[in-house]
């Protein structure tokens, strides 16, 4: 590392500092919650402090905030301090902050709005086609596009269907597959001024819907785990033609496993 | 004498067992090349190659084949890096980045296809030196672990977790152990393991169970790659010409010793506890340098360069199972995972272990390095290829990868919030330069810290000489507070003096 990024990297843990002792100084306050000396429930004698739920957790938290305090002293001591008031000093990059911003945004729509209440398949066709278009140029216009167009069926899954127990409405899959197929639509329309041509953005097209297709039914019929939205206009009827078709005609044709 | 005939009749029986069914090879064939590939791919790691098989094979598949799909990732993906380190000179994983040291200059030479050969050939022979040190060694191990109790685990636990974060640090190593004391007191959530007294839920029924590991390594390794890699990126078109890759039987011969030398460092590095195969590598990098009587030339386009730093990093994985198995404690980031996938599967590692398992290891390890070599002697061709697609392809596909196989481990939904929110604080932390392996560790050896060390007060009756007055804790303590002082400012200018005299 250079001499300018360790004077970056102090300023920015002057900061960093100040929020570890802030937290530390939290949960040493939240641990006090624990009972620590000579515990008695119901007049018995339940616990020593050497023995209590509180012993560790009051040395590590201690042990934080002490750290914290040293690396407040490392970053005064190289002047750290000195340059964490400005934009310039901590080196704050708005065209960095912008991208980690739309990717923080897709990383919500996706894990928030759209895995728990919208079909799989689905689902992940719009964040495997959002990434790839909204990055691979890096351009600003592009970026927030396939962001918005991700985010806008992710936030109407989610205030439609808040509650757990509306989770298992189609509504949201149709609508976020009308949004997936506006996004190929203006993936395949800005691709075409890309030196690499249209190819990579049609094989991604084609991609972020077998991907999650062959992802989803290894994991589901393959390796028997618990899939996410098991009642997705897709998924459903892969699992009726799996149980319908495909499992009794095997069973039919190899035997049942034992 | 005896003992090692014993060790290799059971290791004879284990390993014809596993040869003798077909599942195995379709296994290791899927999983070692699904290891180079993510080796292969920069941004990807193999630990996070080990994580998302862990998500996929969970519990519902058993142990035996899941750790034949573990392992033979883990070993694939340390090999996979050395492919743009040489041909890119872009380290695929952190492992391989002494490897570009010598590899690129090389490959720019029109020596790609010798320096990937000997690659594959000096990983191969690493990979089975560490495991005939694992085979050998975790008995003695284990024998003598059997003499550890709660004080010695607690001062170990605590001491792979500050080691961890004073060699991964990139900055000072403060900032490691921060990051280890964050992981360990991310493992207080829950309730606790003696008393059961709820610990920092805050109402969430989810938490009672504590930070489960699958998610916690998902958020702490995947989330942080997407975010770094989702850049503009040009299109890799072309990748430099590698000619014959077979080396010749006399070139491996005539490079042996190195390769020894190497895969003792690698393996004595990787089975320092929270230590892994990218210090072995570098380590046995600056060793060969020194040692060999070429070192001038290191840097430069050294076949023995190259040797030096990937016999080291593939023999780190036999030697990061050593501590793994016989104390429960791993000896790299890949292990942690390993250990991730044991525990959700009710294996417990140390000195109640079966040792059916660990002959069952060892022989997995066998094979997976035998498939890596043909793989990368015979289908190098296929990994190339792979160098040539783009990060905005491959990392939102890992997004959709860590996103099931976290889902499906458990918690469902929460363990998605759980993974994001650890990936957050990941990121955050790596933009400060935090390294991120030793909060894994730590949340990973948490639990077992506080257990032990309250157990050992509670024995002694709240008598804190226990950790003084026992042989082995004492050393341990001594240890703990040796690495502590030797970053303290003053301390180590003065030993840097006295060795600069002694010198």
């Amino acid at each position: 590392m250079g001499n300018t990024d360790i004077s970056v990297l102090r300023a920015r843990d002057f900061w960093s500092a100040l929020a570890l002792m802030a937290g530390s100084g939290f949960f040493l306050f939240k641990t006090a919650e624990i009972p620590f000396f000579n515990t008695a429930n119901a007049g018995v004698r339940s616990a020593e402090w050497y023995n209590s739920a509180a012993l560790v957790p009051y040395g590590l938290f201690s042990c934080l905030f002490l750290c914290g305090f040293g690396l407040l002293v490392v970053s005064i001591r190289d002047g750290g301090a000195a340059r964490a008031f400005n934009a310039v000093g901590l080196a704050i990059d708005t065209a960095e902050l912008n991208r980690i911003a739309a990717i923080a945004v897709c990383l919500l729509a996706y894990i928030a709005g759209l895995v728990p209440r919208v079909d799989f398949i689905i689902a992940s066709a719009l964040v495997l086609t959002a990434l790839f278009w909204g990055f691979h140029r890096g351009q600003v216009r592009a970026r927030w596009g396939a962001t918005g167009l991700l985010a806008a069926p992710a936030l109407y899954a989610f205030l439609v269907h808040t509650p757990q127990s509306e989770w298992r409405a189609s509504d949201d899959d149709w609508v976020a597959l009308g949004f997936w197929v506006i996004m190929v639509g203006a993936m395949l329309s800005d691709a075409r001024r890309w030196p690499e041509g249209r190819g990579v953005a049609k094989a991604v097209a084609i991609l972020s819907l077998v991907v999650p297709f062959l992802l989803v039914t290894a994991m589901a019929f393959g390796f028997r785990q618990n899939v996410p939205a098991r009642s997705g206009v897709i998924f459903s009827q892969i699992e009726l033609v799996f149980y319908t078709g495909l499992r009794p005609w095997w069973r039919a044709t190899f035997g049942a496993p034992e | 004498m005896d003992f090692m005939f014993a060790q290799l009749a059971g290791f004879g029986t284990a390993f014809l067992h596993l040869a003798g069914d077909p599942l195995t090879y379709a296994y290791l064939i899927a999983s070692v090349f699904l290891g180079i590939v993510f080796g292969a791919l920069p941004g990807l790691t193999a630990t996070l190659a080990v994580t998302i098989l862990t998500g996929f094979f969970g519990n519902r598949v058993p142990l035996d084949q899941s750790l034949i799909a573990l392992i033979g990732a883990y070993v694939g993906a340390i090999y996979g890096g050395s492919y743009p380190s040489i041909l890119l000179n872009i380290p695929g994983t952190a492992a391989s980045a002494a490897t570009a040291m010598d590899g690129y200059p090389l490959a720019k030479k029109g020596r790609g296809g010798e320096a990937l050969g000997l690659t594959t050939t000096a990983s191969f022979l690493g990979t089975l030196f560490g495991t005939l040190f694992l085979l050998l060694f975790v008995w003695l191990l284990l024998a003598i672990s059997r003499n550890i109790a709660s004080p010695e685990k607690a001062l170990l636990a605590l001491f792979g977790v500050l080691l961890s974060g004073t060699l991964m640090s990139e900055d000072i190593p403060l900032k490691g152990w921060i990051s280890g004391l964050i992981g360990l007191s991310m493992a207080m959530v829950g309730l606790d393991p003696i008393l059961s007294e709820n610990r920092y839920t805050f109402g969430w029924s989810y938490l009672l169970s504590g930070f489960q590991v699958v998610p916690v390594l998902m958020g702490a390794f995947a989330v942080p790659q997407i975010v770094d890699g989702l850049r503009a990126t040009a299109m890799v078109r072309e990748t430099p010409r590698v000619g014959r890759i077979v080396p010749s039987f006399r070139e491996i011969l005539r490079r042996l010793p190195v390769i020894g030398r190497s895969g003792v460092i690698g393996t004595g590095i990787g089975a320092l506890p929270g230590v892994g195969e990218d210090v072995a590598g570098w380590v046995s990098y600056g060793v060969g340098k020194a040692a060999s009587p070429d070192g001038e030339r290191f840097g430069k386009g050294s076949l023995n360069g190259l040797i030096s730093a990937e016999a080291a990093n593939n023999a780190a994985i036999g030697g990061a199972l050593i501590p793994l198995l016989v104390l429960g404690i791993p000896g790299s980031p890949p292990a942690a995972a390993l250990l991730g996938a044991l525990k959700i599967n009710k294996v417990i590692p140390g000195p109640t272990i079966d040792p059916a398992l660990i002959l069952h290891i060892v022989a997995i390890l066998v094979m997976a390095s035998f498939t890596m070599m043909l793989m990368g002697l015979f289908t190098a061709r296929i990994f190339i290829l792979v160098l040539r697609i783009p990060s905005t392809v491959f990392l939102p596909i890992v997004l959709v990868l860590t996103t099931i196989g976290s889902f499906s481990v458990g918690g469902g939904i929460n363990d998605l919030y759980l993974m994001l929110g650890v990936g957050a604080l990941a990121t955050l932390m790596g933009i400060l330069k935090y390294p991120i392996a030793p909060l894994v560790i730590g949340v990973i050896l948490g639990g077992l810290f506080d257990e032990t060390f309250r157990r050992a007060l509670l024995v002694s009756g709240g008598d804190m000489s226990v950790f003084v007055t026992r042989p082995g804790a004492a050393t341990l303590l001594f240890l703990n507070f040796a690495l502590l002082l030797s970053q303290v400012g003053p301390v180590k200018r003065g030993m840097g003096r006295l060795w600069g005299r002694a010198a």
